[in-house]
């Protein structure tokens, strides 16, 4: 037998497809493609001193953390596609997802009118100056929770647009969650569409579960509960009412909570279902088996003290045709992708992971080399 | 190996650390309670520029003091700009991390003039009391 020796895999040798990066949306750039009376409620806004992802109306959130000498140093924001594109060739990312960074925040608004304005003008917006305005730029089709008519009208205006590739669900403040019937118009045009669904949740305190965190010290406690406690609850609502036995065609992403939960997701929901079948009565199999089918982004990726216990936690979900490489370019806790390619995994798991499987997913072609 | 002048003593002054490159590699140079320290630009987290950090302290809490918080280490902290990991700025290492530290590279004052040595990077880190808690 002859042992070849093979270099190690860099980012030149991968397809990079990240599934989460950021554009900059202030009021004053959606202000023009909104309808009145908001347009002059986001003139008015634009006009207001803002501050990073906090602005009243518009990306609301309660800040009760005093500032810490020197810690806020990474509001990094991406204002063009021109912006972006360096970026990304910079991180060597081929192609990305974009999602944006007010609007993370659009499920908490009661006011149903306004939130679907600000959805159609965020995705008009999105079409007009970012998507496939460079190279590899791709859109997520904003759903607005509050009005799942007029966000099913959204996917299928702009799921036709080969730019738009999934759909984004906002998850900081969404009550209720995802799984309730009253979202079915908004599942039913994304698998019509062939669509994915993402789901992204942000930093925020709300009343609404899990968000209610108020009472909570400090940021490091809070940050785990705003993304993994949130998306967890998220699909235990998504398998409770049988999301993907209704849809059977509909991909389900979760973004910016990495991987490590999924195993026990499955786990506890198997043992949840095996003693009460009758609470989750769609389901023709265990739970597992539809979480084995749902897609799970690395960003914030696990760096734990045995990098190969990253693989062995993959391995536990059969994930390796189901993990995405995501960076969350330019938020203040993104993962380089060199983080990701560098872990212990085999090669073939690396190409897959680092662009090979959102390719499929997004069903998107292989980048032609620049 | 290359022995690289950066600047006069007066000219790195705490919390305003010079940046050389020699040959690919960049390297800040820190003064830290009238010491000199040198360290690749390459923070070991995920190889963010960290030298161009902010120079600044950390909380802590310990017995001693009720597990009340208070600020230490001001002036000695290097914060990265990408992740805010903390580095001690005397001895390279991050700060209740899991062993990280700083590539360190030997800096010496010579006729007020302050030079550092780019070649191989040192083994050991600079010493330096932790003291956090
Ligand atoms: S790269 Fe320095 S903290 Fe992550």
């Amino acid at each position: 037998m002859t042992l070849t020796h093979r270099q190690p895999l860099g980012l030149d040798d991968v397809v990079v497809v990240d599934c989460d990066v950021h554009v900059d949306d202030p009021p004053q750039a959606l202000a023009p493609y909104v309808d009145m009376p908001w347009r002059r409620s986001l003139e008015l806004l634009g006009r207001a001193p803002q501050r990073y992802l906090d602005i009243p109306g518009y990306a609301p959130t309660l800040n009760i953390d005093p500032p810490v000498p020197d810690r806020s140093v990474s509001t990094r924001s991406v204002h063009t596609a021109r912006q972006m594109r360096e970026e990304l060739d910079e991180l060597s990312v081929d192609l990305g997802v974009l999602f944006p960074d007010n609007l993370l925040r659009i499920a908490v608004f009661p006011q149903a009118d306004y939130a679907a304005a600000l959805g159609r003008a965020y995705n008009a917006w999105l079409a007009d100056v970012w998507v496939q305005r460079e190279r590899g730029l791709y859109g997520a089709v904003l759903a607005v929770p509050q009005d799942p008519r007029d966000a099913a009208a959204q996917i299928r205006r702009y799921g036709a647009d080969d730019g738009f590739v999934g759909v984004y669900l906002p998850v900081a403040g969404l009550r209720p969650l995802w799984g309730e019937r009253c979202y079915d118009p908004i599942f039913e045009a994304a698998e019509e569409m062939g669509l994915p669904v993402m789901l992204h949740s942000v930093g925020l305190i709300h009343p609404n579960f899990p968000f209610n965190l108020d009472h909570m010290t400090s940021r490091l406690v809070r940050h785990p509960i705003q993304h993994e406690f949130a998306l967890m609850a998220n699909l235990f609502t998504m398998i409770g009412s049988g999301v993907p036995v209704r849809y059977p065609d509909l991909d389900i992403v979760f973004t910016e909570g990495g991987v490590s939960w999924v195993p026990f997701v499955m786990w506890r929901l198997d043992k949840e279902f095996a003693e009460n079948p009758t609470g989750a009565p769609l389901l023709e199999r265990p739970p597992s088996s539809y979480v084995k089918q749902m897609y799970f982004c690395t960003q914030p990726v696990e760096e734990p003290e045995r990098p190969r216990d990253l693989a062995a936690m993959i391995d536990l979900f059969d994930g390796r045709a189901q993990v995405l490489f995501a960076s969350d370019w330019p938020h203040h806790d993104f993962d380089h992708p060199r983080k990701v390619l560098h872990m212990p995994f085999d090669a073939d798991l690396k190409r897959k992971i680092m662009g090979e499987n959102a390719l499929r997913l997004l069903k998107l072609p292989a980048p032609v080399p620049v | 190996m290359p022995r690289i002048r950066v600047g006069t003593e007066d000219s790195i002054q705490p919390g305003a650390p010079a940046l050389v490159r020699h040959g690919g590699v960049e390297v800040g140079v820190f003064q830290v309670d009238g010491e000199f320290r040198a360290y690749l630009n390459r923070c070991p987290h995920q190889q963010g520029p960290v030298c161009t950090g902010p120079t600044t302290g950390t909380l802590a809490a310990a017995r001693a003091t009720g597990w009340k918080l208070a600020w230490v280490l001001d002036g000695r902290v290097l914060l990265c700009p990408w992740h805010t990991m903390e580095f001690d700025l005397l001895t390279g290492q991050r700060i209740r991390g899991r062993g990280e530290r700083l590539r360190a590279y030997p800096v010496e004052v010579s006729g007020g003039e302050v030079f550092v040595t780019i070649g191989r990077p040192q083994v050991e880190p600079s010493q330096g009391r932790q003291c956090v808690g």
